[in-house]
């Protein structure tokens, strides 16, 4: 008997075990696929480029996690934490724990409902698989940094952080926006713009700078996940090209949700410029290096040119991105060490060489708008304090970030933006936010703004230190690093193997 | 246009005037100094008079800056408007709502 081919086993594997309702009618097996706007004629037309199957799939995912398992066990036994670049590193990996290993579970989740509610059984066979995908890699990132959480701070409680800390409502209410749009939008926002347009800004500048930093774990992690994340790449841009082609109407629908989720995400991608910036004691490369590399050069220049065969134009508002690329990360985390002592990690004022080469990544802007902050902080840090922000910040309602964005092309200027809705103010931090929340008033009024929770006493109570017991922080977790807990381990580690 | 839903669509605002009783938010932005990251969000009642509102808010928030002074605050504006408030004044009588932005020049 002669073998099946690849794509005969395939067919008979996953869509040959469809079947069409008969006596339920299928709008009401498949509610949800209408709502939006959007029409399919024909969900067979649905080309799934990988043509995995159950088996295959285990087969291979397995391979992976026995590879990556046994580094952890290696690194673990061998004491591998002391080989960092420095301890101050792994504030980078709270925040990936933090920020974006409870999006790795949500989008598990949503890829589950998405594998029984679209119509198709390609698209469903699809989403299943990126729904493993997705669950496996909240597993892994979490047993990868649980190898630190013996030894640091931050690390303990963080889905708990994940709903609770101001900065980690950031991604959360990124993602909740998501999940709470219908299938297609959801693809549009997550798989497409997420996952395609912005994963090389999202998730790579993180695996490159544990390579850079001596952990190997992480860096092992993001290899055994890099398979996965093109395959979801390439499920984000099939899944808008087959929206695109199957009904003319779709076009326009499409195009507001990829000018919403780009800005969406893109605001959400300022703590990982923040990070590559000033998190890494050995940078990898700087933001407006990547951006310009990852986001000028290969979406603008190299997708949207594709796209504009299907009628669809480049995001709304990406020339205030463009613009940003030279103040965003300095902004960002001047804003994170202003607020660190309510933070799931620490900041520090940048050692001399991080500032020069700082100063070398922004020669337009470093030294001009953002050094003196850091000369002034360290005349503080010299004179016995530390400066912090005493008080609670502004909030965009849209993206929830602090209003800490300037009006593009003058860095000196804070972005103002205000909209009058059913009698009420809500406020912005930029043209976009505030024309996401023009569109759907009605869903952003709802945001769960962590000032206004602290304020209205949802929040553990009034004062600092009940907040942060509410927020889950332990001793050691938030504030300055220099005296820190794990400055102070790192440090006696480090001299204890000296001697 | 609003939001496409499954089904009737409609939330009360997280944030409504009513969640905050007889207070209000105030937003206070120190304007030129961009060592202050944001402007600042505070809790105030309605009825507070503007000299405790600025001795107990405003001086306690900007003097996280070591170069602010109280007397320093100048060209104060309400909503993008001039603004000169007088220290017995309320907040509600100088026409300060809930979510309103004053701001200072340094």
């Amino acid at each position: 008997m002669s073998k099946l081919s690849m794509k005969d086993r395939y067919g008979l594997l996953t869509r040959d075990l469809d079947w069409s309702p008969t006596y339920v009618d299928p709008k009401d097996v498949y509610p949800y696929t209408t709502f939006e706007g959007i029409k399919i004629h024909d969900w067979d037309a649905w080309e799934d480029p990988f043509r995995l199957t159950v088996d295959s799939y285990f087969k291979y995912q397995a391979e992976k996690d026995r590879r990556l398992y046994a580094v952890l066990d290696s690194y673990a036994q061998s004491q591998g934490h002391l080989g960092l670049s420095d301890a101050r590193y792994l504030n980078a990996m709270k925040l990936f724990l933090q920020g974006v290993t409870p999006l790795e579970y949500q989008a598990h989740r949503h890829f589950a409902f998405l594998s029984r509610y679209l119509d198709g059984p390609g698209p469903r066979f699809a989403a299943l698989c990126q729904s493993q995908d997705e669950l496996r890699h909240t597993q892994t990132e979490t047993h990868t940094l649980s190898l630190y959480n013996k030894f640091y701070g931050g690390f303990h409680s963080f889905s708990k952080m994940h709903d609770r800390v101001w900065y980690l409502s950031v991604p959360k209410s990124f993602f909740d926006d998501a999940v709470s749009a219908g299938p297609f939008e959801f693809l549009t926002s997550i798989s497409f713009s997420f996952e395609y347009l912005l994963t090389n800004l999202l998730f790579v500048p993180f695996m490159s700078g544990a390579s850079f930093n001596g952990d190997l774990p992480t860096m092992t992690f993001g290899f055994s996940a890099q398979s996965d994340e093109s395959r979801h790449m390439t499920l984000g841009l099939e899944s808008v090209k087959f929206i695109l082609e199957q009904d003319e109407g779709n076009v326009p629908i499409v195009q507001d949700w990829i000018d919403k989720w780009f800005w969406r995400s893109y605001r959400v991608t300022g703590l990982v410029a923040a990070m590559m910036d000033y998190m890494l004691p050995k940078p990898v490369m700087s933001w407006k290096e990547a951006f310009k590399l990852y986001f000028e050069d290969q979406m603008l220049d190299g997708l949207f040119p594709d796209l504009a065969y299907y009628g669809i134009r480049p995001p709304r508002h990406v020339a205030d991105a463009i613009a940003e690329k030279d103040v965003l990360s300095h902004q960002v985390y001047w804003t994170l060490y202003s607020f660190s002592f309510a933070a799931g990690f620490t900041t520090t004022i940048p050692e001399k060489e991080n500032l020069d080469w700082l100063s070398a990544q922004y020669p337009d802007t470093f030294e001009r708008y953002f050094r003196g902050n850091w000369e002034k902080a360290q005349r503080i840090r010299d004179a016995g304090g530390r400066f912090f922000f005493q008080g609670l910040p502004q909030l965009c309602q849209t993206c929830q970030i602090p209003m800490l964005f300037t009006e593009p092309g003058d860095p000196t200027r804070i972005a103002f933006r205000r909209s009058e809705y059913k009698g009420e103010s809500f406020d912005f931090c930029s043209d976009g936010c505030k024309w996401i929340f023009d569109r759907e008033p009605e869903k952003y009024v709802q945001a769960w703004l962590p000032v206004h929770q602290i304020f209205q006493g949802n929040c553990g109570g009034p004062s600092v230190p009940e907040v942060l017991a509410w927020y889950g922080l332990q001793e050691g977790d938030a504030g300055e690093y220099e005296g820190s807990l794990d400055q102070v381990s790192w440090a006696d580690w480090h001299a204890k193997g000296g001697e | 246009m609003g939001v496409r839903a499954i089904s009737t669509y409609e939330f009360p605002s997280a944030d409504r005037q009513e969640m905050y009783g007889d207070d209000q938010l105030v937003h206070v932005h120190w304007k030129g100094n961009l060592f202050m990251c944001a402007a600042a969000c505070f809790r105030a009642p309605r009825a507070m008079p503007w000299a405790d509102f600025k001795a107990a808010m405003v001086d306690g928030w900007a003097s996280s800056d070591p170069d602010y002074t109280p007397d320093a605050p100048k060209s104060w504006e309400l909503d993008g408007r001039p603004f000169d408030p007088k220290p017995d004044q309320s907040l509600a009588d100088l026409g300060v709502g809930h979510k309103s932005l004053i701001s200072f020049a340094g």
